[in-house]
């Protein structure tokens, strides 16, 4: 199963690339430099597609108290954690060539980046508490309390920004988004989604295997 | 023993051990003291830009104060060989965070008052009509890093490196509470009306009670070992 | 705009790299779960032929079949 996921993502990957550089035109405004997008977007919606995965799996775990469902969401919250990384370094080169800088505090890159630490938290926690089951526990808690925090965060944030303050200028996509431009994107994302997948199932089977053979 | 008894005597156990040792309140104390020379010599005599980052340097000193304070919660219990107490107790455990919350609340309170009124002494702050927009901010603000800084240095009493894992934790989960009350400390330092900050307090209101939820939710998963 | 394929490649590059390195991660430490696996499996059937041989300081040993196996 794992690894039919891992094929399939590999296929998946494929196609993203053919239509980020095939499909899709060069960009008016940005130019050819835009393709990072089709890398840059889809992870964040993998990340935060984990993220709720692993908030799930974490309210069940903690009514069923099922070892599988623990697994479930450790994987999921450091996949995503991982994907949101792969976000916020792509988001950063892109950014150099576009705004003329790697990092700026706006409501978007500051936002991801708080979430990003919060989950990096939550991979501190687990690290550190050797008992399996205190550690099911207490991540549970955890993530819920980071995934419930997310609105307040993008709320706060945006908040911070914009009121009192003139938006950004420049804007990674238009509004109306070009219908190939929007293809190439949702493409992407069922590839990396895919690759997610794979990556969550593999380190819930190995958390499973080391579980077992640590015991 | 009734919940609310039960959640009384865990916050007067706290604060009658903290009246008579004083050890955290005087430690914070001292703390709060060091920060502002910090800030002082850091920022340099600028009156200006003193003023303008007034409201972030409060706010620092309310929130590094707290991580301080906060991350003993449950050290007394922890030396005192009272955790597995605290693991036996009976009934539903959120009593116990209500206590321990409502104890660190009043520790908390005192601290904020003395360090506001330092500002106001060192920096020249003219509080004036602002004072009770602020007490609002403050009180609201202040229960939220507390509801999020007990139920974490629960979790972080029994593990390794808790001295370092808990402003890990609790700091950037606090990043909307600090947001929120900055920009209202300073919309009502610069003598905003309230009305004006009231997205704001909607955020730190939300945040409080969603804080406050989980505590109360998962507090008993906390406190089973 | 010049198209700044120099960045476009160092992002995707930037991706390959991670993601390749979380791969060979797991990889890795599927591995090792393997091999303590097999080093236990050695060690039990190890110990499982030389408790054939009779005691020598006297105190009654259990016979192999009545002990409890060991977990992995």
């Amino acid at each position: 199963m794992t690894t039919l996921l891992g094929w399939l993502a590999g296929l998946g990957l494929v196609a993203g690339l053919v239509m980020g550089f095939g499909v899709a035109p060069r960009e008016v405004t940005q130019g050819n430099v835009q393709r990072i997008m089709y890398l840059h977007v889809p992870a964040v919606w993998v990340a935060y597609l984990a993220f709720t995965v692993g908030s799930a799996a974490s309210i069940a775990y903690l009514a069923g108290r099922r070892a599988g469902a623990d697994r479930l969401a450790h994987a999921a919250c450091e996949v995503g954690t991982v994907f949101l990384g792969v976000n916020i370094a792509t988001g950063a080169i892109w950014g150099k060539p576009t705004w003329g800088t790697w990092w700026t505090w706006d409501a978007r890159l500051t936002s991801v980046a708080v979430v990003f630490v919060m989950f990096l938290a939550y991979l501190l926690l687990r690290g550190a508490i050797e008992d399996r089951e205190r550690g099911a526990r207490y991540g549970a808690v955890l993530s819920i309390v980071a995934a419930l925090n997310i609105p307040l965060v993008h709320f706060s944030v945006y908040w911070w920004r914009t009121l009192h303050q003139p938006p950004s200028l420049l804007k990674p996509g238009s509004s109306t988004m070009p219908r190939v431009i929007l293809t190439a994107l949702l493409v992407n994302f069922a590839a990396q989604a895919l690759l997610g997948a794979y990556f969550v199932a593999r380190r819930a089977r190995l958390l499973a295997a080391e579980e077992e053979a640590l015991a | 023993m009734t919940y609310a008894r039960r959640a009384l005597a865990v916050a007067w156990k706290d604060l009658v051990v903290e009246r008579r040792s004083k050890e955290t309140l005087n430690a914070l104390l001292f703390f709060s003291l060091a920060l502002l020379f910090v800030f002082q010599f850091a920022l340099g005599p600028d009156r200006e830009r003193l003023a303008a980052v007034l409201p972030g340097l409060l706010w620092l000193a309310f929130i590094l104060s707290g991580v301080l304070g906060l991350g003993r919660a449950f050290l007394v219990e922890r030396e005192n060989d009272c955790w597995e107490a605290l693991l036996l107790t009976p009934g539903d455990k959120s009593a116990i965070y209500l206590g321990k919350l409502a104890g660190s609340l009043v520790l908390m309170a005192v601290v904020e008052t003395l360090v506001l009124a330092l500002f106001v002494l060192f920096f020249n702050v003219d509080l004036g009509p602002a004072l009770p927009g602020l007490a609002l901010v403050i009180g609201l603000g202040t229960v939220g890093i507390a509801a999020v800084g007990t139920l974490f240095a629960a979790m972080t009493a029994q593990v390794r490196a808790r001295e370092l894992l808990f402003p890990v934790l609790l700091l950037p989960v606090l990043v909307p509470v600090l947001l929120g009350t900055v920009k209202a400390t300073e919309a009502l330092l610069l003598r905003e009306p309230l009305a004006a900050v009231a997205h704001w307090l909607k955020l730190l209101v939300a945040a409080d009670v969603i804080y406050l939820a989980i505590g109360l939710l998962t507090f008993d998963f906390i406190l089973e070992g | 705009m010049p198209d700044n394929w120099g960045f476009v490649a160092a992002a995707y590059g930037l991706a390959a790299v991670v993601f390749g390195a979380y791969w060979r991660r797991l990889a890795r430490r599927e591995r090792e779960i393997a091999a303590v696996r097999t080093d236990r499996e050695a060690v039990r059937n190890d110990r499982a032929s030389r408790s054939q041989q009779p005691s020598k300081a006297g105190h009654p040993r259990p016979e192999p079949a009545s002990r409890p196996p060991l977990q992995p």
